[in-house]
């Protein structure tokens, strides 16, 4: 039982990693990687809707009828999300306010609702705990590298806090829509390519 | 059929309500501490744009809400207002406060925008807001280069939307200021 | 004459200023998932198009004379996501019922819908901005047209693609969002046109 819940958490980490094995979960990942700071918060806040939901639904799996569990899903999903919504307005209201539009957005992550329909209402609870914390790490450390990337590149600074020194030429372009999608795209490949030595 | 569909129906609803009911608890615990960030950040930023007023007053003229700024003794040494307009994005949201007495501004705070990160969100920057701050009133022109006159705004590099924008906005409200309070009053 | 200017800088400005896709990042998922080939792509756009417009109106009406009325914020997110499924759901049976021709070439992407955030996205973005009726539907009218247009033009990017001499590393997605940000540069060029 050990050995299976350490193997569902591995999984997300990087063989089957949301976003650059699955290819899901794109929006927030090219929208609020432009700081490592939204980067983080917002992998944070996605693991947390992930792995509260998770375990609701795993819990409750038996009680769902089958015609109406994506419904019930994206209910209770959506209820989490807006929790978690108040919550950061209330107590970290600069975050709140830099990731905006892209927290009520988590609502339709397909990372979110896919592992419901994939994982957690077939699994148990303590499984689905183990596939969730496995995901949203998988999730967050994509997130923080590529902010790191296009913060570093863009700004010259990680975490808001100058690295390259003043002799540097920030590359604007990175923290701008185009290079989200050039970064990732060139992301992905590079893992695609470190993928292919490891078999 | 029937009693599936109502079985559907039912659990639907169940998850409804309980939703409904948790996040009414939520939204009753958290609103006082939204409500406080946003009356602590307007009162830091009516601060920020008139520096040396010691208390304030909110006034309604012609429909907008100004703030008037007192010192110790009791004299108006300035006004705020938010004023809000069409940034690159979004609309963006203002503070400005003025000297009426000498016709020039304090300075500005901006309250809200989503202009796009590390390019246009830089109009929140100190860099920025410098260019308004002991600003005589008029019709600013927005430069790529270092201000060589007292109503040019040196725009923020690759932003000049924004840049652009918030002159605009800063230069309407002043005109609306001026209208309230009737010029050298 | 005014409210009409306001109507079509709205419109022209969520078509090509603020693409939905390429500057907001809204609706990616089915721009990389379902941009192989432009026919496809464009059933795809005309889909969501009609979703997002149809949602425009229906999220409009609820935010305004229930949530507003009755002071429900906290429950925007579930009743939108409630109300774009089930709008979804009755568009479906809707064009099975009627035009079997247009369900056969909708269909599939139907279900879809419900989780591309560009439609909830669209939900969101009308009550922050504050617009009214007649502005909502041809906000959600415009981010519908903006999206297939980025769509289908990057369909036919791809299949222009299939006959080129693709890296091995980057065939597939890398290519395809690599293709995506000189798309969106591209677009950047539009940012100036008309200020709102």
């Amino acid at each position: 039982m050990l050995k299976k819940i350490y193997k569902d958490f591995k999984n997300g980490l990087w063989k089957e990693n949301p976003i650059i094995v699955l290819v899901i979960g794109m929006c927030p990942t090219l929208a609020v990687t432009n700081t490592v700071e939204n980067g983080l918060a917002m992998g944070i806040a996605t693991s947390f809707v992930l792995i509260s939901s998770e375990i609701v639904i795993s819990l409750f799996k038996k009680l769902i009828p089958n015609n109406v569990r994506i419904p019930s899903f994206i209910l209770i999903i959506a209820t989490f999300v807006t929790f978690t919504d108040y919550f950061l307005k209330a107590f970290f209201p600069d975050i709140a306010a830099s990731l905006s539009l892209f927290i009520p957005l988590i609502v339709v992550n397909c990372l979110i609702l896919g592992r419901q329909e994939a994982f957690a209402s077939k699994n148990p609870t303590s499984r689905a705990i183990a596939d969730a914390l496995g995901m949203g790490i998988g999730f967050t450390w994509v997130l923080v590298l590529l902010s790191a990337v296009r913060e570093l590149f863009g700004m010259g600074s990680i975490f808001g806090i100058g690295i390259l020194g003043s002799w540097y030429e920030p590359m604007v372009i990175m923290v701008l829509p185009a290079g989200a999608f050039l970064s990732l795209g060139i992301l992905v490949g590079i893992m695609n390519m470190i993928k292919r030595r490891g078999n | 059929m029937d009693t599936k569909i109502s079985k559907l129906v039912v659990t639907l609803s169940v998850i409804g309500i309980i939703s409904a009911i948790a996040l009414s608890f939520v939204y009753q615990w958290t609103t006082p501490f939204i409500e406080k960030h946003q009356l602590e950040a307007r009162k830091q930023a009516v601060r920020s744009v008139l520096p040396e007023a010691e208390e304030f007053q909110e006034k309604i003229i012609n429909g907008i809400t100004f703030f008037e700024g007192f010192d110790s003794s009791q004299k108006r040494i300035g006004v705020a207002m938010i004023a809000k307009g069409p940034g690159y994005q979004n609309i963006i949201e203002v503070m400005i406060g003025v000297n009426l007495e000498k016709d020039y501004i304090f300075g500005i705070d901006v309250l809200s925008h989503e202009e796009t990160p590390g390019l246009g969100a830089r109009i929140t920057g100190q860099q920025y807001r410098k260019n308004y701050q002991n600003k005589p009133f008029g019709d600013y022109n927005v430069v790529k280069r270092t201000p060589q006159n007292d109503l040019e705004v040196e725009a923020i590099s690759g932003a000049t939307i924004s840049s652009r924008s918030v002159a605009k906005i800063v230069q309407d409200a002043v005109k609306k200021i001026n209208e309230a309070y009737g010029g050298g009053v | 004459m005014e409210e009409f200017r306001v109507v079509l800088l709205v419109f022209i400005s969520t078509v090509l200023i603020n693409n939905f896709i390429l500057v907001k990042f809204l609706g990616i998922c089915p721009f990389l998932g379902v941009s192989k080939q432009v026919e496809t792509a464009f059933s795809m756009g005309l889909a969501t198009t009609f979703v997002m417009t149809l949602t425009a109106a229906a999220t409009w009406l609820i935010n305004t004379y229930i949530l507003e009325a009755l002071n429900l914020p906290f429950l925007r997110y579930v009743s939108f996501i409630i109300v774009i499924a089930s709008l979804v759901q009755f568009v479906e049976m809707f064009i099975r019922k009627s035009s079997p021709v247009l369900y056969k070439a909708l269909g599939i992407f139907l279900p879809l819908i419900t989780t591309n955030c560009a439609i909830l996205g669209l939900a969101l973005l009308i009550p922050l901005n504050g617009y009214n009726f007649i502005t909502s539907v041809v906000f959600g009218l415009g981010a519908g047209i903006g999206f297939t247009l980025a769509i289908v033009l990057m369909a036919g990017l791809r299949e222009t693609l299939e006959f080129g001499d693709v890296p091995e590393t980057l065939q597939g997605v890398p290519i395809t969002l690599i293709l995506a940000g000189l798309m969106a540069m591209a677009f950047m060029g539009f940012s100036g046109l008309i200020s709102i």
